[in-house]
């Protein structure tokens, strides 16, 4: 069976997840985020293409949503890039999805996008793409802990001063 | 008085055994049991099964998935809903639950039906374990091992792999199992190969070794099929009133039977064969209608074969006359103890410095006194093609046969990883037989085929 019906299938889905992501303004309110409806549906149409241009299907909603609420108290991020911020948000998640081999958890992964892109990136999109995701995805691959560094391990033993 | 069948709306011909739901889904549409809206319902729950087994398959952890293994979950969907559907014996009636059974609930018992197969296919594999025959081919034991049909039993994933059959398979069965997958696939291959243990095992292991010796010396790296080379041959025993047990036929019996066999045309031909065969069953006991029916699907290929042997006068192609490997003519070639590492070394460094071929010569004559040193030589020594030459002269034919069996002659690929040196060897060797008059070369070449090193 071809998954072209997925496009009638989802046109429903579609309608359902920009009403969910313009609900979100009630959250994002007090943080003076907030979208219109033709920023949701635009977003929904990133979401769709990212999809399509790393050959995965989802059949639920909820990832822009969870990005949202979760970057929407970070210091880097105001009205006026708000917007422009999600869309990268988004389409460097469903990268990074494959990068990790579906090794960790939607949850986790936006989680570890939260703490680089407010931590060791300042706000900036490039770096957590290009540097710390990067890190990240190629850790994983080799079995180890999303955060390891060798950098750290040679500060660690430098502070127990064996060198 | 033929068989009455009952008259289906589908016509289960139509049907594709390893893509059942798909071919019944349209055949049923063919025939107006389903229409457009019955499809795209079905459809529909396809979809939301796929998107059920998706989030079970992550775990919840992630809401997408990679399109190929979605593609993936949906094949292994389709196939159990199959499973189900092909276990109603009337298609008709298979459509019908199609459209008024719930798609999860089709799934959940072709999902039970898989397992109990796989169960069942556990089993039929222990049993074939339990009759594999005693012999030497590669492919046939590698099949049955743990390596082979056995890795299945590890790694089947009914849940979301149910269609693939993730086994090491290259036995080649007689009548291999077309338009299965899954586990259908695996159950259908050990069935038939336990069928064609059966047979096989009414013979003792010795005669069948004999047999596959004669077929082809190197029998045991070939992809041959044991089953069929026995049932013909056990025909032309029968059909040449020799002992069908023994599996032996000679020259004159085939002589014999090529001009018999010439006169008849196909339908004459395949009486005989039947015949044949009934004797065959009478011979050897075989009383399991299920064996009898799978040596008779096996006849029109063997028929086919016989045919075409007639037409070339190939037939002793088709009924192979057993050979004895213990009974043929041996040489036996000895190699006395190789010299000390430290006196080689000498000799090797005393060799490089000379200039003249003839010092080289006199040098090893007089050092070398064993042929693994001398083979150890020319790999060592950086001889040119001239001194080679003159070593060959002074060699007898068994030392060049023995050299020849030691380092063959091969195509330039299968010699792809040889070092330098052994290809330089080989090289040199061919060249130095190609010149010597062509009776010698004969003899040499015979000497290497009896050639059995001690």
């Amino acid at each position: 069976m071809s998954f072209e019906i997925m496009n009638v299938f989802s046109s429903l889905i579609q309608k359902q997840a920009v009403d969910e992501i313009v609900k979100c303004n009630d959250f994002t309110f007090r943080f003076g985020l907030t979208l219109s409806r033709q920023d949701a549906i635009e977003l929904v149409e990133t979401r769709t293409f990212s999809l399509k241009s790393n050959g995965r299907i989802e059949f639920g909603g909820g990832v822009i949503e969870k990005i949202i609420k979760e970057f929407c108290d970070s210091p880097y991020v105001s009205m006026h890039n708000y917007v422009e911020t999600l869309h990268e948000l988004i389409e460097i998640f469903y990268f990074y999805k494959n990068e990790t081999l579906d090794l960790i958890s939607d949850d986790e992964l936006i989680k570890f996008m939260k703490n680089s892109f407010d931590g060791k990136c300042q706000g900036s999109l490039a770096l957590l793409s290009g540097r710390e995701l990067e890190k990240m995805a190629r850790n994983v691959r080799y079995g180890y802990a999303p955060d390891y560094s060798e950098d750290n391990e040679y500060d660690e033993e430098d502070e127990d001063g064996e060198y | 008085m033929a068989n009455i069948e009952k008259q289906h709306i589908i016509n289960s011909h139509n049907l594709s055994g390893e893509f059942y739901f798909n071919s019944i889904l349209q055949e049923a549409y063919i025939c107006g049991l389903l229409n457009e809206s019955d499809l795209e319902n079905i459809q529909l729950q396809c979809i939301s099964l796929l998107a059920y087994k998706s989030e079970r398959y992550n775990m919840g952890e992630s809401s997408s998935i990679r399109v190929e293994t979605a593609e993936s979950i949906m094949k292994s969907n389709l196939y159990s809903i199959g499973v189900y559907l092909k276990s109603i014996p009337d298609p008709d009636y298979a459509a019908f639950e199609l459209k008024t059974v719930k798609i999860s609930e089709l799934y959940e018992r072709g999902r039970k039906l898989v397992n109990t197969r796989f169960q069942t296919a556990k089993r039929i594999y222990n049993m074939v374990q339990k009759n594999k025959l005693d012999t030497l081919n590669h492919s046939y034991n590698s099949t049955l091992s743990e390596n082979g049909i056995g890795i299945f039993f590890k790694s089947y994933n009914l849940e979301y792999e149910a269609h693939d059959s993730p086994a090491s398979i290259d036995y080649q069965l007689c009548n291999p199992v077309n338009d299965l997958a899954g586990i259908e696939f695996i159950q259908k291959y050990l069935e038939n190969l336990y069928l064609e243990n059966e047979f096989c095992k009414k013979f003792a292991t010795e005669n069948i070794h004999h047999l596959l010796y004669g077929y082809d010396k190197s029998y045991p790296e070939l992809l041959i099929n044991i089953f069929e080379q026995i049932l013909t041959t056990a025909l032309g025993c029968s059909l040449a009133n020799r002992n069908i047990v023994e599996l032996n036929i000679t020259g004159e019996d085939i002589q014999y039977l090529y001009k018999k066999l010439r006169k008849y045309d196909h339908h004459t031909l395949m009486l005989t064969i039947n015949y044949a065969t009934n004797h065959i069953y009478e011979e050897l006991n075989l009383t399991n209608p299920l064996l009898q029916e799978y040596i008779e699907r096996s006849l029109p290929k063997i028929v086919t074969n016989i045919e075409i042997a007639l037409k070339l006068n190939t037939l002793s192609k088709v009924f192979i006359t057993p050979k004895n490997p213990d009974l043929e003519p041996k040489i036996h070639f000895e190699s006395s103890v190789k010299m000390d590492d430290e006196e080689y070394r000498g000799l090797i460094e005393e060799l490089l410095r000379c200039r003249y071929s003839s010092d080289k010569l006199e040098l090893i004559k007089d050092k070398v006194k064993s042929f693994d040193d001398l083979e150890d030589i020319l790999l060592d020594a950086q001889l040119e093609e001239e001194d080679f030459i003159l070593l060959f002269n002074t060699l007898g034919d068994v030392e060049i046969a023995a050299m020849i069996k030691r380092h063959p002659f091969e195509s330039d690929i299968q010699a792809v990883d040889l070092s330098e040196e052994e290809q330089v060897v080989r090289l040199y060797l061919e060249n130095y037989m190609k010149q010597l008059p062509p009776n010698r070369q004969e003899e040499i070449l015979q000497i290497a085929k009896h050639l059995v090193w001690d």
